[in-house]
This record gives structure tokens, C-alpha cells and sequence, in this order.
């Protein structure tokens, strides 16, 4: 095969891009992923006030404010020593919860169950969110729309501010919850759970129960023997807010539990010529490169990823689908990849549980939510799950809270390997001797990218609202062969330039 | 009538906060009769509830296109989308299905969308101030957005505010 560098220029285009490199046989000898990085987020913080990070971070994208700012809260409560009051964790989980929900639907609804509801290969103009309400009734759009309006609503009374919550403050939270508003949040959180069981039904109706999707989810093309990542409780339970980080190998087994303040002991960064994102790997176990397996540091994390790791749910419902899941799947670790929309519907079960709990709190209005630090700030790390996986904040301040350094670690450079790896081999297994590769072929390639929800952390609001997705195909002297662009506009967007 | 003018995008972005700065810009210039403004960095889905309730909205946001030199200012149909409907980013819709969703699910949706888009040259490094060219265009987007508002209603006021 010829050795292709890849120009830098060429590789920010804006937008995300599979390359599938054919060998002379036509076969797939490799695939990369790649993601255009934002630059200049390190310097932009340094030189302000730790305490501003928790509202600047939450810049970083669109998709997952609630996580950043969270985390970068926390990492504010480490750099200033504080431990905040009880109910100012409890409200924080439980705005927590409602970001985790608020984010699972829209990935779930809108973007994994066409694929299963529709088929992979079924026609693009129906195989989204209109096709799906087509084929199951509008009435579930309505649900779909409505629990994510709760969602959000709950994240906005809590983070003081739709989108961009400003809630969090070294020590604690900026206000309490009152009684009207804990019993609203109460209603929504009962019909939410109701919404999560829903999920569930649905996804044994036309997934499960359609023997040629249960065949896809297991089978080989979609499956890679990792190891795994992901926050737990005290008891081993699946933890999105708060508790150590367990890792368990590709056959189950414990093999590291951290505090978060230790990751860089247990999480390492390598990289690749051809990519600006970094690829972690468990420091321990080493940089193989991009292969699975015992030997191989490649990890995962995301929604599969926590179940994995974890010896089961916190709450009851969730817990028997959890158990349900492994049964049907031949028990933990599941290696499957489709799994993962499987576990997050799994998770939103458990968020709007732990919602409900956590409503039902006694102390979860108590006026009691800031400890106001005293201590001089230093250094802090925070650490949670965001909805795509574990999430890392480092700040370094001097004696004033200045930030002089800033290390963040998101889910998607963390799942960077593993998506290279699960999109290469999906090409592998359905690309063969250089056939034209279908529309529907290539939506199969895709899935294997899209199952870990990447977050691409860019301009996803520039114009005409998406990150679009290219994939592109090369012979083996590295000629184009193919492209599909399917995420691109199919024709010119019809704009009138009206100035300067 | 009411009337929701919408700057989209990320403000410590570069030039991805065009549209949230001309959104500030045209504050200062409108009063709360004419129009509510917002900024926001949502996109499609969750953009679909602030939408609701007004009966015309001009949206504001960046846009990249081949060959486009940056500050130029574009007027865009929402129907224009229908190119890109049938497409799913890695998380959120488009603009267009988030709309036709709305509209089935019988959400209260602006009759009239207006998108004013600005050419831009970087949207991938962090920085609060937008880059020459489209810095030097966000007074002209303002006077256009101003005298869209005025030339089309010029009696009916915005109601409720």
C-alpha cells in the first residue's frame, strides 16, 4: 500500500471525515476518523479567575454545558480545598441527572433510532426524526419533546440561565431550590421515569424483537474487546456526579480504581501525525497502537462503557434493565458497540430514578449550599461523567486563583482510538474488493462512530445548522475513488448576497 | 406581531459570535416593542422552544461557503434548507427538521423566518473579538436588520414584548 501523509491543511475543513484507504486487491487496509480540533482554549483561560471557568467552559460547545460547567465546578471546589454542604452535592447531582436525560434523548431519539427503526440501509430522506415519528406515531415526538423540555427546564430554574448555567461556585451553589419548585421538579421527574420505561419497551418492540438487529448488535462488525472506563459510588454503582474511577479489562475484571485527582498516574496521551486530537491510553497497560485486546491500552468510555465497569444500577428499574441487558447479551463486559444505545436508554432510566430520588430528598431545599472557601487556591482537578463519558478539568492557579495552566480531557479524545478502531473495522467487514460502496454500506460505517456520540466541540450552529460528516474513499495510490457527503448540502444552499 | 430576533453562535468563538454580537448591537437599537432579542448557542432541537410563541423571527448566525469572502452578508429562506433536511450531524438535526418536527407536533412556530448570515473566516479559535472583515460588517448587518423590521411592520407593533 502507498504511504499517505496527510497535508494539515487539508485536515480542517471543518467538518468530521472518514478516509477509507483501499489496497490493490480494493479491500479496506485502513480508515481514520477524524475531528476537527478547536484551537487556543488553554490560553484564552489563563490569565483569569478560576472562578470564572465553570461559566467559560460551558462555552466550549453547544452540546454538553451542564457537564463542563459541573466539572469545572468541581475542580474549583478541589483548587480552593472546600468541601460543599450535603445539599448543595445533592442539587448539583440532580441538576446533573436532568443534563445526562436532557442529552441521552435527543442522541437516542434523534440520531441512533433511525437506524434501527427504519433500517441502516433505508432510504436517507426518511432514515432521521420525521421517518421515525412517520413510522411509530407523533405522538411519541411529543414525549421525545416534552421530556427534553423538562429536562431543560430543570437544568434552568437550578443553572440560572437557559443553555449557559452560572449555578456553580467554589464550595457549593449559588442558591437553593424552593418548595414550588422542588414540587414541579418532582412531577416532571415521575413523568420522566415513565418516559425512560417507555424507551426500554421500544427498544425491545422493533429492535430486539427484529432478529436481524439483535444479529447486527452482536455480531462481529460492530465489536471490539476494550478495556473500559468509568465512574462508580461507593457500592460499585454507576455514578455520573461523584466517586472514584474504576477501569476494568477486556475480560471484566477490576484493574485500576482511582481517585481523580490521580488520572494522569493511570491516563496517558500518544499521537498520530495525522490527527490533532490526542489518543489516551491506560498508562499501565501501554500504547499498542490502534488494536484491541488484553495487550492494548485502548480503553472506552460513554454509556456502555459505565455499565461495564460497574456492578450494577442505584436505582431499581434501571437495575433489572441493566440486568436484562447483560442476560440478553451474554454477560459483562459486553465488547458490542451498538450496545452503548442500549445502555444509554438504560441510563436514562436511572437519571430520571435518581431525579425522582433525589426530589424526594428532605434536605434538597435546604437554604445550607455554600461553604465559602478559606483556604489559598493551588491546583484542582474535577472529574464526572459527561453524557459521552468521563471528563477531566485541571486547573493550576497562583495564590490569587489566577489560572496559570489548564488540562482538560474530554470523552470524545478519550473515545478517539476506540472510534478509529470500530470505524475501520466496520469498513473492513462491509467494504469489500472495491465494490461501489452504497449510500446505505456507509451509513453502516457510520454507525460505528455514532454509537459513541461523539461530541465534535466545534461550530456545530454555523450554517446550515450541523457538523457535517464526509466520508471519503481512496485507491491505493491514494486517488479518490469515492465520496460521500451525504451530511453535506446534496445541492449549492440558495442564498441572495445582500451586502457589503 | 411578535417578533423574536435570534443571534446565533458561540461568543468566545472568533467570528462564530457574529450573530450573537449583532444580536447585542441591534438591543441598543430597537425597543422592546419592536422585537425581544435573545442570543443563543443552541442549536436546532433545543432552538425550537425558544422559537415558540413568536410570529416572526430573524435568526442571525455564521456561515461558511466555498469561496465566500468574509463580511458578506446573505439573506437565506428557510426552505433553502431543504438541501440538507434529510442528514443527521453526530448530535442534533438540522435547522430544517427541527422545524417540520416542530410544525407536526403542532408547536406554536413563527409563520415568517428571516436568516441573516454572515460570511466568516474562523470559527475554530477561542477569542472573544470577531476577525477585521467581519467586525467591519456588523454595523451594516444591524442598519439591514433595523430596516427589515421597520419596512415590514411598520404599524403592528410587537404586542406583548
Amino acid at each position: 500500500m502507498k504511504k499517505i501523509t496527510i497535508d494539515p491543511i487539508t485536515r480542517l475543513e471543518g467538518h468530521g471525515k472518514i478516509e477509507i484507504f483501499l489496497n490493490d486487491e480494493g479491500d479496506v487496509e485502513n480508515a481514520y476518523l477524524q475531528i476537527p480540533e478547536l484551537r487556543g482554549f488553554e490560553k484564552f483561560c489563563e490569565g483569569r479567575p478560576v472562578e470564572e471557568m465553570p461559566r467559560i467552559t460551558t462555552r466550549i460547545c453547544g452540546v454538553c454545558p451542564g457537564a463542563h460547567h459541573m466539572a469545572s465546578t468541581k475542580a474549583n471546589d478541589a483548587v480552593y480545598h472546600v468541601d460543599p454542604p450535603p445539599a448543595a452535592k445533592k442539587l448539583r447531582e440532580l441538576f446533573y441527572c436532568a443534563h445526562v436525560m436532557h442529552s441521552h434523548i435527543a442522541h437516542f431519539y434523534a440520531l441512533a433510532a433511525p437506524d434501527f427503526v427504519l433500517g441502516p440501509t433505508s432510504d436517507p430522506a426518511e432514515r432521521n426524526i420525521l421517518g421515525l415519528v412517520n413510522k411509530v406515531g407523533l405522538e411519541v415526538g411529543g414525549e421525545v419533546i416534552k421530556h427534553r423540555a423538562y429536562a431543560q427546564d430543570i437544568q434552568t430554574v437550578i443553572g440560572g440561565k437557559a443553555t449557559h448555567p452560572v449555578c456553580g461556585l467554589p464550595g457549593g451553589m449559588s442558591k437553593p431550590i424552593t418548595e414550588d419548585e422542588r414540587k414541579d421538579f418532582e412531577e416532571k421527574a415521575k413523568s420522566s421515569v415513565e418516559f425512560g420505561k417507555f424507551g426500554l419497551k421500544l427498544f425491545d418492540d422493533l429492535v430486539l424483537a427484529n432478529k436481524e438487529y439483535l444479529e447486527l448488535i452482536t455480531g462481529d462488525i460492530y465489536s471490539m474487546n476494550s478495556y473500559y472506563m468509568g465512574m462508580v459510588d461507593a457500592n460499585n454503582k454507576v455514578n455520573f456526579y461523584e466517586g472514584d474511577i474504576r477501569v476494568v479489562d477486556p475480560e471484566g475484571n477490576e484493574v485500576a480504581k482511582f481517585k481523580p485527582a490521580d488520572y494522569l498516574d493511570y491516563i496517558a496521551e500518544h499521537t498520530e501525525p495525522w490527527s490533532y486530537l490526542k489518543f489516551p491510553f491506560l498508562k499501565k497497560v501501554g500504547w499498542k497502537g490502534l488494536v484491541d485486546g488484553k495487550d492494548s491500552g485502548v480503553f472506552r468510555v460513554n454509556s456502555l462503557a459505565r455499565l461495564n465497569v460497574a456492578d450494577g444500577m442505584a436505582t431499581p428499574l434501571a437495575q433489572a434493565e441493566y440486568e436484562r441487558m447483560y442476560e440478553t447479551l451474554g454477560g459483562k463486559p459486553v465488547h458490542a458497540t451498538l450496545a452503548f444505545h442500549w445502555a444509554r436508554l438504560i441510563e436514562i432510566l436511572y437519571a430520571a430514578e435518581r431525579l425522582l430520588e433525589l426530589c424526594q430528598d428532605s434536605e434538597i431545599t435546604s437554604p445550607e449550599v455554600r461553604t465559602v472557601p478559606t483556604a489559598t487556591p493551588d491546583e484542582g482537578v474535577g472529574v464526572l461523567e459527561a453524557p459521552r463519558g468521563t471528563l477531566i478539568h485541571h486547573y493550576q492557579t497562583d495564590d490569587k486563583g489566577i489560572i496559570q495552566k489548564v488540562n482538560l480531557i474530554v470523552a470524545t479524545v478519550m473515545n478517539n482510538p476506540a472510534m478509529n478502531m470500530s470505524v475501520k473495522r466496520a469498513a473492513q467487514s462491509l467494504i469489500k474488493k472495491g465494490q461501489a460502496a452504497s449510500e446505505g454500506l456507509l451509513n453502516m460505517v457510520e454507525m460505528a462512530f455514532r454509537a459513541y456520540d461523539p461530541c465534535m466541540a466545534c461550530a456545530t450552529h454555523t450554517l446550515p445548522g450541523q457538523m457535517p460528516l464526509e466520508v471519503v474513499i481512496r485507491d491505493s495510490q491514494g486517488n479518490v475513488i469515492d465520496r460521500l457527503s451525504q451530511h453535506l448540502p446534496s445541492q449549492p444552499l440558495e442564498v441572495r448576497v445582500i451586502g457589503p | 406581531m411578535k417578533t423574536l430576533i435570534l443571534g446565533l453562535g458561540n461568543p468566545i468563538l472568533t467570528d462564530d459570535g457574529v450573530g450573537p454580537r449583532v444580536a447585542k448591537e441591534l438591543q441598543g437599537r430597537l425597543d422592546q416593542q419592536e422585537a425581544t432579542v435573545m442570543e443563543t448557542s443552541l442549536a436546532a432541537l433545543d432552538m425550537m422552544y425558544l422559537l415558540a410563541g413568536y410570529d416572526r423571527a430573524i435568526i442571525i448566525d455564521a456561515i461558511q461557503t466555498v469561496g465566500g469572502k468574509a463580511g458578506q452578508i446573505y439573506r437565506i429562506e428557510p426552505e433553502a434548507f431543504d438541501a440538507t433536511r434529510h442528514t443527521a450531524s453526530p448530535h442534533d438535526v438540522n435547522f430544517a427538521t427541527a422545524l417540520e418536527l416542530g410544525n407536526q407536533l403542532g408547536m406554536a412556530l413563527p409563520s415568517r423566518i428571516d436568516i441573516f448570515a454572515v460570511e466568516v473566516a474562523d470559527t475554530s479559535r477561542f477569542g472573544e473579538e470577531c476577525t477585521p472583515k467581519v467586525t467591519e460588517a456588523i454595523p451594516l448587518c444591524v442598519e439591514m436588520i433595523v430596516q427589515e423590521l421597520r419596512s415590514t411592520t411598520p404599524e403592528t407593533q410587537n404586542q406583548s414584548g
